[in-house]
């Protein structure tokens, strides 16, 4: 029986090839799991002709063409969507850790959920876009539902190195004058910023009737804190530094840190805002069904 | 406090590991990147107190911890008040066996509570001690503690009282003189109060005094002494609280007096007095009776008798013997330069029938009597003086007068009733050149100088019987002096001489005459069973900062205890498991 790469350990399914590869294959996994056809019910609209190539589909081969020309074209389409969807990826330092070589970076895995995710919409037809963001906003795709749009996102994420420091209020705040028309946002980062001005960024996007799912992404190693019996943690991002003794802290850390997730889950549920909480070990698939 | 492995105590340095360890690793952490920092910031500044504390505490009890294993391989040896092991110590054991240990009080002898606190004392002692035991007799006993404690064992009540105050002083000094580290006097005693009344012992600092709590006193009558003299026997009682009845009030004593006979009721003469207690202090002290003997029915000799009590706590003092010599008077003579103080005081003796008319003693003013026995004044005239010199040599006479000597004080061993007489003129008199006379015959001095010789039968005086020369006719002594004189010095007889030690009578002999006896019996004072109090005994035997007096409970508590040390490394190590179990449960439970 063949493995479900959505529910495989994300950084074993990295390690299978691309993020076109492996969010495929999650994809593929994924809506298998769910025993419906994503495609069903969608109106479509003829956009252009392409060249046919061995695989197509028979039922989208122009017969009127080929009778006059006696070539093979296929037609494509634009399926009609009744949802825009745009990601906003974190792309600043701090999201280029992880805990442990053996898992993905926060960056990685918010790449291939990015992916995954992006596929799964522009597969409903739901037009789909992406952000990528740091201190500033790197990468705008906006959302399309288009043949290629997959890849142009893919290629967006590729193409967005790793940042500096973080103001996703400002990227926010930037995104709400490109989402004209109502949709769903979908951000995904590890949330170390000012939780205020980035709530009152998401709390907008509400305000103007946008579905906004937050995937807060952590490594496992920033829940449970551990390390040398004394060392120096320095944030990448801000280069503050503080030096503790990781078991003697670790306690108090791990409370801390689940007062921080519980004071974003009920600010988002106060705003009407999905919240979930996703650890870089969680498989894709489980991250996925959040959603739904 | 002291240690058995005092270099152990080196490894105390290792005390600041700890600390070391802790500013070590705080100096040169790893830094490694962690983006949540803000969740730890805001942890540590929720955990800033208690981190702080768990810190402080961990590094105090880590260094105690070293501390206390450090200092329980050291062995140190805590001071104790009970149990426990003492350090060397000098110890004299003072064990006051005199006859008053002897008296029998709430129904068991003195000495046995003695004996017991001795015996203790000694078995406290270790190999490391010097350990001496000193009995009423004041001989120091050495020895292996086994020996020393079988003469404890063997101690019975003894007849010579214990100068208390000089033995303390003598084992102090010992004591004092031991390179130990302790330095203790145990004093096992009765602590009667006349055994330090007078005296102050001087005890060396640095020497401790441990003194058994006297028990209660008790009632005690002892005969103190037994003279003889004109036909009768004068006994003097001592004690304490003489003659108290059930009510309290003053009763007579009953004495007995018995006089010869080697088995009772065969040729025994017994008399009886009763003696009157006499107060003193609020309580009897003293008390005497005369008793007459009948002297006139003995045939004339040395006799011995014994003066008794009926029987009390103290038995030792209850019987006293007696010695007095049974003899015609004697025949007198006195020349006219004799003087006048002379002939009166005869006149007197031969009133009281104890010299009759005769010539066997002559007493003369300066010549020398053709008599076989005789008592020589110098003569009045200083130019006789040579002549009389030379009568005496003739009648080989190894004393002479010589050159008038300085005014003086007599002194007299053998007769003390002319102690301290004041002497105006005196010829000093010195010996012929011969080696015949000898210091046993000088009976009487002047500033140290002979007043009162005896040679053979013959009796020299530095001056005149004469109230121009001394005070002597004037004193009321001076009747019995001139009996002595001729009732017992001129015949060779010494007196009867009192002694301490287990009643007996000895005789002293010259050739085959008894010249003079002995007479042996416990100390008076030994009859006065009142107890010292507390403050008394810590005065007389070195004051308070040296001195304790100590019930049988706190005396066993107390002694050595000076010196008394425990191991404390086992407690230590004990301590230290302690300490790091609660060092485990900190350093896990806090985090």
């Amino acid at each position: 029986m063949a493995q479900r790469l959505d529910l495989l350990d994300p950084a074993e399914v990295a390690r299978l090839g691309g993020i076109e590869i492996v969010a495929e294959g999650v994809v593929e996994g994924f809506l298998a799991g769910l025993h419906r056809s994503p495609f069903r019910g969608f109106s479509v609209e003829f956009t252009e002709h392409r060249a046919y190539q061995a695989g197509d589909e028979l039922k989208y081969l122009d017969w009127r063409i080929l009778g006059r020309s006696d070539r093979l074209f296929v037609k494509q389409f634009e399926e009609e969507t009744n949802l825009r969807s745009m990601i906003l990826v974190d792309a600043s330092r701090s999201m280029a850790w992880q805990g442990t070589p053996e898992r993905l970076t926060k960056r990685a895995y918010a790449d291939r959920l990015a992916a995954a995710l992006a596929l799964i919409l522009l597969r409903q037809r739901d037009a789909t876009g992406l952000v990528t963001f740091d201190d500033q906003v790197r990468q705008v795709i906006p959302a399309r539902v288009k043949t290629g749009q997959w890849t142009r996102i893919v290629r967006g994420l590729l193409d967005t190195p790793d940042g500096l420091g973080t103001a996703a209020h400002a990227a926010l705040q930037r995104l709400t004058a490109l989402l004209a028309r109502r949709g769903m946002v979908v951000l995904i980062s590890d949330l170390l910023f000012d939780r205020e001005l980035a709530l009152a960024a998401l709390r907008y996007l509400r305000h103007r009737g946008h579905q906004v799912v937050v995937f807060h992404l952590m490594d496992p190693a920033e829940v449970e804190l551990s390390g040398p019996p004394e060392v120096r943690f320095k944030d990448p991002e801000s280069a503050v530094s503080v030096v503790v003794r990781p078991r003697e802290l670790a306690r108090a850390y791990a409370d801390t840190v689940r007062r921080e997730i519980a004071a974003w889950r009920k600010a988002c549920r106060r705003h009407g805002i999905a919240y979930h909480h996703v650890q870089t070990d969680m498989p894709f698939g489980l991250a996925l069904r959040l959603l739904t | 406090m002291s240690f058995l492995h005092p270099l152990a105590l080196l490894g105390l340095a290792a005390a600041a590991i700890p600390a070391l360890l802790h500013l070590l690793q705080r100096r040169i952490p790893p830094q490694v990147d962690f983006p949540p920092v803000r969740y730890l910031s805001a942890a540590e500044r929720e955990s800033a107190r208690r981190l702080k504390f768990r810190h402080l505490l961990l590094l105090i009890l880590r260094t105690a911890l070293i501390v206390t294993i450090v200092l329980a391989a050291a062995r140190p040896l805590v001071p104790l008040r009970s149990g426990g092991a003492h350090q060397p110590t000098a110890a004299v054991i003072i064990l006051d066996n005199s006859p008053s240990s002897g008296a029998v009080i709430d129904g068991g002898l003195v000495l046995d509570r003695l004996r017991v606190a001795a015996h203790s004392s000694i078995a406290r002692t270790t190999s490391a001690d010097r350990v001496w035991l000193i009995l009423c007799d004041g001989v120091l006993r050495g020895g292996s503690r086994e020996a020393l404690l079988a003469t404890i064992d063997s101690t019975e009540p003894g007849w010579v009282r214990l100068d208390l105050v000089q033995a303390i002083e003598r084992a102090a000094r010992i004591v004092n003189a031991q390179p130990l580290t302790g330095r203790e006097v145990h004093v096992l005693s009765d602590l009667q109060r006349t055994a330090l009344a007078s005296n102050r012992a001087d005890v060396p600092n640095g020497v401790s005094v441990l003194a058994l709590a006297p028990g209660r006193g008790a009632p005690n009558r002892g005969i103190a002494s037994v003279r003889v003299s004109e036909g009768a026997a004068v006994i003097e009682l001592s004690g304490s609280m003489l003659g108290t009845g059930a009510a309290g009030a003053s009763q007579p004593i009953p004495v007995t007096v018995r006089i010869g006979g080697e088995r009772p009721n065969r040729g025994e003469i017994v008399a009886r007095g009763l003696a009157t207690p006499s107060e003193a202090g609020g309580a009897a002290t003293r008390a005497a009776v005369t008793v007459p003997l009948p002297a006139q029915s003995l045939a004339p000799g040395w006799r011995v008798g014994e003066a008794a009590l009926e029987p009390d706590e103290l038995r030792a003092d209850d019987r006293r013997p007696f010695a007095w010599r049974v003899a015609p008077p004697a025949k007198i003579m006195a020349t006219p330069s004799a003087g006048s103080f002379v002939a009166a005081a005869l006149a007197v003796l031969l009133e009281g029938k104890r010299i009759v008319e005769g010539r066997d003693v002559v007493i003369s003013g300066g010549e020398v009597p053709a008599s076989p026995r005789a008592i020589m004044q110098p003569p009045a005239d200083p130019a006789l003086v040579g002549q009389a010199n030379r009568a005496l040599a003739s009648r080989g006479v190894p004393w002479r007068w010589g050159q008038p000597a300085t005014p003086g004080v007599l002194a007299s061993l053998e007769l003390a009733l002319l102690n301290g007489v004041p002497m105006q003129r005196r010829y000093r008199i010195e010996g012929a050149g011969s080696a015949a006379q000898g210091t046993g015959d000088v009976l009487a001095t002047v500033n140290g100088e002979p007043w009162l010789v005896r040679s053979g039968s013959v009796v020299l005086l530095g001056s005149r019987l004469d109230t121009a020369w001394t005070a002597l006719p004037a004193a009321p002594g001076f009747v019995p002096f001139v009996d002595a004189l001729v009732n017992r010095i001129v015949m060779g007889e010494a007196e009867v001489v009192p002694a301490e030690g287990a009643p007996h009578v000895e005789f002293r002999t010259r050739g085959t005459d008894t010249i003079g006896a002995t007479v042996f019996g416990p100390d008076p004072r030994e009859s006065d069973l009142t107890p010292a109090s507390p403050a008394l005994v810590t005065a007389a035997l070195g004051g308070k900062d040296r001195t304790s007096v100590l019930s049988a409970d706190r005396f066993a508590a107390e002694r050595f205890s000076g010196t008394r040390r425990a191991d404390a490394g086992g407690m230590l190590l004990l301590l230290a498991l302690l300490l790091a179990t609660t060092e485990l449960g900190v350093a896990t439970r806090t985090r």
